[in-house]
């Protein structure tokens, strides 16, 4: 199915930056694992080595996603949304909690996190959506389709409660709508809609768990030995790093385990303890690199089905970067997200490098004009 | 205004591209301007946490990580005055919490877990956590049960590393080897109040700290304690020490050497239990006349301080403090009574300096004199003696402890012409003598000065005048004047030790941990009694006939000259054929050609010949003929 000679059309910095990426969460994890595997690297179940097999399965995987065409997933979207659906539905019902939240699928003795999947596969549904509807995109009928296909996804999310991935699919269909060309009119009057009936939201739909963090979240004082713990350590561990950071396993934050998940949802705060800002802004530095190659395959895409999932991949991991490191940093309420390439889990490695693959191969299929 | 839909028109304008009508634009520009304007959000936080903010941020996480803790020294041991161990520290277990380690949301299944193993109610632990938490120190351990045995210990020592925040604790617990033999003296150690600790965080006490709460414990507690060290540790965030970054080590407590003879202590309490028979109080103790030193002190009854080395509960306290005989009080120092007839000797010196009597002024005793009233002479109050004794001279008076004799050395007799001493001078003798005043024992616990009556304080206290009636009673040691055992014997050995008055003594050497001598107390004279050498020598051998062949003849010791006086001090209402209930004394030294040893004994509801002076002599007789000589022999 490859013309041979447009696998110069391949961007190898999306391959190489997300292998970078994986690197250096390796090297973090493995900072971060210290106190729970104090004898270091022994053997496949050490975070660090998972971390890596992941990634080497996701290269393989994004290999076959180059291979396939793109555009054949769009013969299967209603397939697709019903999985995504199913996969969420399951996990409530189903579903193993941790941290106080149901997030994680048994399946065949493999724990999978059902929103890493979903996220993608809904991103793949809509973009197909929009981009069958380019001729009606300014019709409100299509506005409210996409917003119904995004909806039901984040409803699901939302009662896990997944606070966070709501607000990524909530992003990704923002971003997708606009590029996809829908009246501004109707963005402005569901956004001012949906400003209105906040409060209700807070008082009638979230949960106490979700209430509390953000009442702790605006002020940690008020449980500094519980759900407040964890920010005021994450905060303590990213500001003591300073500039330079007090060096690789050297954090005391993070060595005498303050943190909580550090491998996981505060991976951020032990990079920004032990590699303090410059290892910060380095790591900005890669995200914001591999974002704008994202971008360009978006620019470069043959038709609007590529380019919108090209579009709904650059703004998942940009606000999944932007949710995870704010939630470090004290610009944000808790909710539990992990910070993509760097944190440790399975799904989470697999499906980015899906969505690299999903981007190459828009890449290697785009206008075929030949100089 | 078309934010968005601008690329629809550039599309139009570029009809080249017919496959794709649609061009981004404007759109991905807008998409890389968020990802650099969110990338600098963060990043401005960043620099606000990680430059501006730095150096605090740092401070927090080291004031996280580094933990300081005291660590307590090992507490003085107590020896008496032949190096025989008196304490000792043994380990004692206990189970704590540091409410600040708790993992919140599960600190109900870690009280649940205790309760299983020592038996304490999960509801009562967690009380006490947040009474912790709401004192605003977390840090600090709540000891929720002390008194492990071994085995709990263990148990729980494997438990700790499951269960955050709970620790077993392992510290020193007094042992008093001889128990209620020497309670009174000794006193205890028990855990520092919370007024205490507002008083002595400074000095480097913790909260569950234990100090000396009385006796010897209280009043060394300085050199006792020794000095805390410090430690400067690293701990995770559940609490459990890392590695000790710094260290102070602490100093161990100096050691105390008393007077106190511990077999003299031991024969003295059981020949008081003999001698005692019913009688609800008894007290006795011997003094050395040449330093000071109290070789034994006993006050019946006594109890087990051990039991407030262990914790004490609240029934226990207060069965000990409700019990009628007091024995948690020391009757020698803490408790007054008449003297009665032993305060004789005080009028009898009096009398000789001030010239009153010579030891050769004799008076007839017919059994009573009479004082008319100085308003109506057909009003007469009469003054009994215990018998008609005849006519006595100055050492038949204190031999025979005739009253009337004392009479009038203390009030005179107006219609003979007899001067007597009169109130004041009786009072300021008395004064010299060490009475109305606390003798400065080092012994915390002497709360009680006694009291030397004069007619100003008789105006003020009691609101009468003072009447020669009064004068008489004071005399022989009855009526308002009242003494502490300690005081009465303080007295007697300055009488025999040539007129030093002494300050008490219970500790006769400090030494440091290695047992080098660091102090050494020497004697403290308080003062010389304002009475001449000749007249102490007759009171001297007053008392030595007393012994002889007088009332005190019970205080007899086959080889030894006994010097002595006894009194039977009348207290309480009159019985219904006009006696009164009596206390027995005893006060006398011995040897009387060298006195070396001074014995008061005190029984309460006793007779000083029946009870106080055979007694004594058992004391005695022990000293000079047992104790010393048996070992002596000894090989």
């Amino acid at each position: 199915m490859i013309q041979w000679r447009s696998v110069r059309h391949l961007d190898p910095w999306i391959v190489l930056i997300g292998l970078a990426l994986t690197g250096f969460g390796a090297i973090i994890i493995y900072s971060a694992s210290r106190t729970s595997y104090p004898e270091g690297i022994q053997g496949l179940s050490h975070p660090t080595v998972r971390h890596l097999i992941f990634a080497a399965m996701g290269l393989l995987v994004m290999s076959l996603v180059v291979w396939l065409d793109y555009r054949s997933l769009g013969q299967v979207t209603p397939t697709l949304y019903a999985v995504a659906l199913v996969l969420l539905a399951s996990v409530l019902v189903l579903g193993t909690t941790i941290y106080g939240a149901k997030r994680w699928l048994n399946f065949a003795g493999l724990s999978i996190q059902a929103s890493e999947v979903a996220k993608l596969l809904v991103i793949v549904v809509l973009a197909k959506y929009l981009a069958d509807r380019q001729m009606e995109i300014r019709q409100l009928r299509t506005f409210l389709g996409s917003l119904v296909i995004v909806a039901v996804p984040t409803a699901l999310v939302f009662v896990e409660p997944d606070l966070g991935t709501a607000m990524i699919f909530g992003a990704a269909w923002l971003g997708m709508v606009v590029v996809a060309g829908v009246r501004p009119q109707h963005i402005l009057a569901f956004l001012a809609t949906l400003g209105l009936s906040t409060p209700f939201v807070v008082v009638g739909l979230m949960g106490d768990y979700q209430r509390e963090r953000i009442a702790t979240f605006l002020n940690p004082a008020l449980d500094p030995l519980g759900t407040g713990f964890s920010i005021i350590q994450a905060e303590i561990s990213v500001g003591s790093g300073g500039i330079f950071g007090r060096g690789l396993t050297e954090g005391t934050q993070t060595q005498l385990d303050y943190l909580q998940t550090p491998t996981r949802d505060y991976i951020f705060s032990v990079l920004g303890e032990e590699l303090g800002l410059l290892g910060a802004l380095l790591l900005f530095a890669l995200f914001a690199f591999l974002l704008f190659r994202g971008l360009r395959a978006a620019t470069l895409a043959r038709d609007p089905f590529g380019r919108l999932i090209a579009t709904g991949i650059v703004i998942m991991i940009l606000f999944q970067v932007f949710i995870n490191v704010g939630v470090n940093i004290r610009l944000l309420p808790v909710t539990g997200i992990p910070l993509p390439f760097i944190s440790e889990g399975g799904s989470s490695i697999l499906m980015l490098f899906v969505a690299l693959g999903l981007l190459e191969s828009i890449l290697l299929r785009h206008k075929q004009i030949e100089f | 205004m078309d934010l968005f839909g601008g690329g629809r028109r550039w599309s139009s304008q570029r009809p080249k591209r017919r496959e794709d009508a649609y061009s981004p634009g404007r759109k991905f520009l807008l998409l890389h301007i968020l990802i650099v304007f969110l990338f600098g959000i963060l990043t401005m936080q960043l620099v606000r946490m990680q430059v501006f903010q730095g150096d605090d941020y740092r401070a927090r996480a080291e004031n996280n990580r580094l933990r300081e803790l005291q660590v307590l020294p090992t507490r003085g041991l107590i020896y008496d005055r032949n190096h025989r161990l008196l304490v000792e520290n043994v380990a004692k277990f206990s189970a704590v919490i540091v409410p600040a380690d708790l993992p919140t949301k599960e600190e109900a299944a870690v009280f649940d877990r205790l309760e299983s193993v020592l038996g304490i109610p999960a509801q009562e632990i967690a009380q006490r956590v947040r009474e912790r938490r709401q004192d605003g120190n977390p840090y600090e351990p709540i000891v929720i049960k002390d008194e492990l045995d071994r085995d709990t210990a263990l148990i729980l020592k494997e438990l700790t590393s499951y269960l955050p925040g709970v620790d077993l604790k392992v510290d020193a617990r007094r042992n008093y080897l001889s128990g209620e033999l020497t309670a009174h003296i000794l006193g205890y150690v028990g855990g520092i109040s919370a007024e205490e600790y507002a008083a002595k965080r400074d000095k480097g006490y913790i909260l569950n700290d234990q100090l000396g709460k009385m006796g010897i414990e209280l009043g060394y507690e300085d050199i006792l304690r020794g000095k805390a060290g410090k430690e400067l540790a690293e701990v995770d965030a559940s609490g459990r020490q890392q590695d000790v970054l710094d260290s102070r080590a602490s100093q161990p407590g100096q050691n105390v050497v008393l007077t106190l003879d511990l077999e003299l202590q031991r024969k003295t309490a059981d020949v008081l239990r003999e001698f005692m028979g019913t009688s609800d109080n008894a007290a006795a103790v011997v003094m050395d006349v040449r330093t000071g030193e109290i070789l034994s002190m006993v006050s019946l009854p006594t109890y087990d301080n051990n039991l407030f080395s262990k914790t004490l509960s609240q029934e226990d306290l207060d069965a000990l403090l409700n019990e009628p005989a007091k024995p948690l009080v020391n009757h020698t120092v803490a408790e007054m009574y008449p003297p009665g007839s032993t305060f004789k000797t005080i009028t009898g010196l009096a009398a000789l300096q001030e010239g009153v009597a010579t030891p050769s002024t004799t008076i007839v005793s017919r059994g009573y004199i009479t004082v008319p009233n100085q308003y109506d002479p057909s009003i007469v109050y009469v003054f009994r003696d215990w018998g008609a004794l005849g006519p006595l001279d100055f050492y038949g008076g204190i031999a025979m402890s005739s009253d009337v004799y004392f009479y009038y050395m203390a009030g005179g007799k107006q219609d003979e012409g007899f001067q007597g001493l009169g109130e004041e001078r009786l009072a300021r003798y008395a004064r010299a003598f060490g009475l109305g005043e606390p003798t400065g024992v080092d012994l915390v616990g002497e709360e009680s000065p006694g009291l030397v009556p004069d007619a100003k304080w008789k105006e003020q206290a009691v609101g009468e005048m003072w009447y020669v009636g009064d004068t008489y009673n004071f005399g022989i040691g009855q009526g308002y004047l009242a003494v502490t055992p300690l005081q009465l014997v303080d007295a007697i050995a300055a009488i025999a030790n040539d007129g030093e008055l002494l300050r008490p003594r219970l500790v006769k050497e400090i030494l440091d941990s290695h047992g080098n001598v660091v102090t050494t107390l020497a004697k403290e004279v308080r003062r010389r009694l304002p009475v001449n050498q000749e007249y102490l020598a007759v009171m001297r051998e007053a008392m030595r006939q007393s012994v002889s062949k007088g009332v005190a003849s019970t205080a007899q010791v086959a080889g030894l000259t006994v010097a002595g006086k006894t009194g039977s001090a009348e207290f309480g209402p009159a019985r219904a054929d006009g006696s009164h209930e009596t206390h027995g004394w005893f006060v006398g030294f011995a040897p009387y050609e060298n006195p070396e040893i001074a014995v008061v004994v005190f029984i309460q509801r006793g007779s000083g010949f029946t009870n106080a002076a055979p007694a004594a002599a058992r004391i005695f007789d022990y000293y000079f003929h047992q104790r010393y000589v048996a070992e002596q022999a000894a090989p």
